[in-house]
């Protein structure tokens, strides 16, 4: 991997960098949509490559059930098994293996979980994930990491944290042993939980151990937590973590966390919720998520957004047409689909943009501004964007601001017509 | 404004036939060489693609629209495209609001989807019972004909007095349907009839969007080319009674009306058979319901002149397409079979004219089966794809598909700060071939309920059938004794039981009705598999 960061926010902590690996260049910050079974839900490579999108994530855990690893290695691995020729990144299949099965058991030895196919107890050690991914092939591959809910308190979130590193010990080892380190790339994945000491100790035990990973994950967050909580861990982290390393914010995926996020200092997100979302007839535009199955957008003739480079927009496809077909075929899931990956690619593009020309905070308050309008800034946002010099009620003190978790939005309210 | 032509190499009544359906626009003609296909949709979208897969797929030139699922809102939407700035009922508003391209793409518009063969209301004199899914809704032939000026397809299918009940049909409700159906033709054509009432609510819609349009009048009042379905459902004498109602002069009021018509029949464009309601109400033999069938078209088609395009829709196979043919004399099928096989994972795999003959071969393949996990293959034998390794070539044509041929885009999106001159990667050159998605990864799509399966296996499926279309029109070019011997081997080399089909679907039903549970099992048992839109919506509904 060649990472090279080109410019910084003088403000904020955020970076543009050129990420190259062996499928070609990937400008960060930017977000991964995710291709659970090796396809972005109902599109093909080609489409995802016209979309402008140059890194996808797969799973792991699904890709080892299924197809299964006999047939990616028949394959020559994902990339030509799914026609996808740019860059990959795959995650180390051990949080599916926490969140899909109720009967996995962590050890020492790696992750003990009951095989779906069989129900015969397997083991997932972490040599097995880094081998796993080897033949999968992706450019970036994960550490397997002792994944806890970031609800866990007590003892369990230390011992989890001290066992990923040791984990990551096992992990470096194997994949030096590999013979794949020019083209595949290895990242540690922080954990600690929402406890800052911990998550200090774990990010001193591996930056100590930087000189065998590529990038850095954080991980253990997403889960539910408070937001006020989740940006303060990822402030401390990316405080901490190396300027020459990327840092990958994993299950990442609304607007406003993305951008808190670059502005915290991550280059790089996944989540599967814009592509989910379409398939339930939710658009993503920079005025907040439409839910085209509402009945008041039936008669609507215009686009999701006029100024949308995507497919679904730039073909002026009309909100009532969309509305006709939403959650009733495939058709209209796809069309939402690309709009929302191209929404995502351009919120991240806009960001790349902003911090070149040194305009970032500015972006910040007009993207929120539009995006949350009247419904109110989510107080967190306030509250981390303030910890990077960003005030986004300067100029508009009796702006609305909304505690807790945020707004809600059309997409939570799924009740069609 | 377009023009539709249809001309025929050679004046045949009944038998092979080759000849051409033309669309002049302004900027461009559509041609379609026939016998060739249109492709079906499902709520106006051709099921499972993408606005760009629709357009990158060469097969699919002409699409069908059925009406009925746009009767959920009155007026239906469609027919306020024309009244939005920058669309106008001169410029293809249907076309507009489907996404479909008028340089390319010829759309015809039906009230009913001719695929569906539930059982309705009975029609009365003056409404066919439509189905939509907010339930049953009466469609008026004053309505349709308001519809179709506002919506301007390219071609229309004038309403039919189809009966959807008990087969045994009365002496009585044979005369009705045919007597309807010429009725229902007679005030499609009739343009001297005051428009339709406007409708109430025309106002309040009108107003959301633009200021200065209050009522749903069409400007535009022509009537595109008149497709009209052949009436008399299994009854030779109904049928010849419709034939003849079509060729009797005009007289009387209606003459006037109709003018300059002499007759019913030179409003017509084109013919259309419906093969659901015809199946439905004819016995099955041990020689098949084509045998039955082909006499009764013969029947409706004796009189009438022969160089008009013949319809026909709901063909199951290539062997059903060929009888057609070869028997009847029929142009245009509709690709529903074909998308329907890339709904239950199967991948078309057959040609015409047959080069390989290697015992009896299915005619295609059930990508779900486990035979295919580690098949790296494109999706056909019969076809490769354009990449395809060197010792497979022989003489296969290409299948120029998306899946076994896929093209690398020509552009990509830039979101900012990503051209080549930031990334430093090369300029995105000018689009090459790649190698063709294999059996296994469809296979692998497929157990993974990934709807990109669905998708690629459509455009293969349509692209396969338009093959098949070719290579019919090439042997029909070489004359009767070509044809005969070909269809002949055709039938010796591919089974026509279809058991790849059959197995498939039944696979996919159960799959399906598992992942389904509770409500939306429910709705699908009450529309058992002819439901237009019960595949698609089960699917993207419950995925979560
Ligand atoms: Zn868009
Ligand atoms: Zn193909």
């Amino acid at each position: 991997m060649q990472f090279q960061v080109i410019a910084k926010c003088n403000t904020t902590r955020a970076r543009v960098s050129r990420m190259t690996l062996a499928h070609g260049v990937t400008m960060l910050p930017t977000f991964m949509p995710v291709a659970t079974q090796a396809a972005i839900k109902g599109l093909t490579a080609n489409q995802m490559q016209a979309l402008g999108v140059t890194l996808i994530l797969n799973n792991t855990y699904h890709l080892n059930l299924r197809p299964g690893l006999e047939v990616l290695n028949q394959a020559g691995g994902a990339h030509k098994f799914q026609g996808w020729d740019r860059n990959l990144l795959t995650d180390s299949g051990g949080f599916q293996l926490v969140s899909l099965s109720k009967f996995t058991t962590i050890t020492e030895e790696g992750a003990l979980f009951a095989s779906p196919f069989t129900g015969e107890p397997t083991m997932l050690t972490p040599e097995e994930s880094i081998s796993i991914q080897h033949i999968i092939g992706a450019d970036i591959i994960m550490q397997l990491d002792d994944v806890v809910s970031s609800l866990t308190t007590g003892p369990r979130v230390e011992e989890a944290m001290n066992r990923s590193v040791r984990w990551l010990d096992r992990c470096i080892a194997q994949h030096e042993k590999s013979g794949t380190k020019s083209t595949q790339n290895l990242f540690a994945i922080v954990q600690g939980g929402l406890d800052s000491v911990l998550r200090d100790r774990c990010l001193d035990a591996m930056i100590a151990r930087r000189n065998g990973v590529a990038g850095y994950a954080i991980g253990g967050l997403s889960g539910g937590e408070e937001k006020d909580v989740f940006w303060r861990v990822i402030k401390q982290c990316c405080d901490k973590l190396p300027e020459e390393r990327p840092r990958y914010s994993m299950g990442i995926g609304f607007a406003e966390d993305l951008l808190v996020c670059v502005a915290l200092g991550v280059d790089m997100a996944d989540c599967v919720f814009p592509t989910r979302t379409a398939r339930f007839g939710v658009a993503l535009t920079h005025d907040g998520p439409l839910n085209l199955k509402l009945s008041k957008h039936a008669k609507e003739f215009q686009s999701i957004d006029e100024s949308c480079p995507c497919p679904t927009c730039t073909d002026k496809t009309s909100r009532a047409m969309l509305h006709h077909i939403v959650t009733h075929e495939t058709a209209g899931a796809h069309a939402l689909t690309l709009h929302n990956v191209v929404f995502q690619a351009q919120v991240m593009g806009r960001a790349r943009e902003a911090i070149i020309a040194g305009t970032f905070p500015d972006y910040l308050k007009q993207f929120f501004a539009r995006y949350f309008g009247d419904a109110g800034y989510p107080e967190w946002c306030v509250n981390a964007l303030r910890s990077v010099g960003v005030d986004l009620l300067e100029g508009t003190p009796a702006a609305k601001i909304v505690s807790g978790n945020g707004a809600k939005w059309e997409y939570a309210a799924i009740n069609p017509q | 404004m377009s023009t539709f032509s249809f001309s025929l190499q050679s004046p045949t009544r009944f038998g092979p036939r080759l000849g051409s359906v033309v669309l002049k626009r302004p900027s461009i003609d559509i041609e379609i060489a026939t016998p060739g296909l249109l492709a079906t949709t499902s709520r106006g979208a051709v099921p499972h693609l993408s606005r760009d897969h629709v357009r990158i797929s060469d097969a699919i030139r002409w699409v069908n629209v059925s009406f009925e699922t746009f009767l959920e809102h009155n007026p239906p939407i469609p027919t306020l495209q024309a009244l939005q700035p920058g669309t106008s009922s001169a410029s293809n508003p249907l076309h507009t609001f489907l996404g479909f391209t008028p340089n390319k793409h010829i759309v015809s518009m039906s009230a009913r989807d001719p695929h569906d063969g539930r059982d309705m209301p009975p029609n009365g004199n003056a409404h066919v019972s439509v189905q939509s899914l907010r339930g049953v809704r009466k469609l008026s032939p004053t309505d349709w004909r308001s519809y179709v000026q506002a919506c301007q397809p390219d071609i229309v299918f004038a309403l039919s007095d189809t009966p959807f009940t008990d087969p045994q049909y009365s002496q009585k409700r044979l005369t009705k349907s045919i007597e309807r159906s010429a009725a229902w033709l007679s005030s499609l054509l009739n343009l001297k009839s005051p428009p339709p009432p406007p409708k109430t609510s025309t106002k309040k819609v009108v107003n959301n969007t633009s200021s200065n349009v209050d009522t749903l009048i069409p400007t535009n009042t022509r009537i595109p080319p008149v497709f009209l379905h052949l009436a008399g459902i299994a009854s030779p004498g109904a049928r010849k009674a419709f034939s003849d109602s079509l060729l009797e002069p005009l007289s009387g009021p209606e003459a006037e009306a109709l003018l300059p018509l002499s007759k019913l029949d030179d409003g017509v464009a084109g013919y259309t058979i419906d093969l659901v309601p015809l199946k439905s109400s004819v016995e099955a033999t041990s020689t098949g319901v084509e045998s039955q069938i082909v006499p009764l078209l013969v029947t409706s088609l004796s009189a009438l002149p022969i160089p008009k395009p013949r319809l026909i829709t709901a063909t199951q196979s290539p062997h059903e397409i060929l009888r057609y043919i070869g028997s009847v004399g029929v142009d245009l099928f509709d690709a529903g079979w074909v998308q329907k096989a890339a709904d239950y994972g199967v991948a078309l795999d057959f040609e015409f004219p047959v080069r390989r003959t290697s015992g009896l071969r299915e005619i295609g393949h059930n990508l779900y089966d486990v035979r295919y996990r580690m098949d790296f293959g494109a999706l056909a034998d019969a076809l490769r794809g354009t990449l395809s390794p060197q010792e497979d070539i022989e003489d296969k044509p290409v299948c120029p598909c998306a899946a076994c041929s896929p093209v690398s885009p020509s552009t990509r999106i830039f979101h900012g700060h990503d051209t080549p001159l930031v990334s430093g990667e090369e300029e995105q050159s000018s689009p090459r071939h790649l190698p063709h998605y294999t059996r296994a990864y469809i296979h692998h799509l497929l157990h993974t309920h990934e709807m990109s399966a669905h998708a690629l296996l459509v455009l293969h499926n349509l692209a396969v059938l338009d093959a098949f279309f070719a290579g019919v029109r090439g042997v029909i070019k070489d004359g009767e004794a070509r044809w005969e011997e070909e269809v002949g081997r055709f039938g010796e080399v591919y089974d026509a039981r279809l058991g790849v089909v059959e197995e498939a679907r039944e696979r996919w039903r159960e799959v399906d009705l598992a992942r389904g549970k509770g409500r939306l099992a429910r709705e699908r048992s009450k529309q058992v598999d002819v439901g237009a839109e019960a595949v698609v919506g089960v699917e993207v509904r419950i995925e979560v």
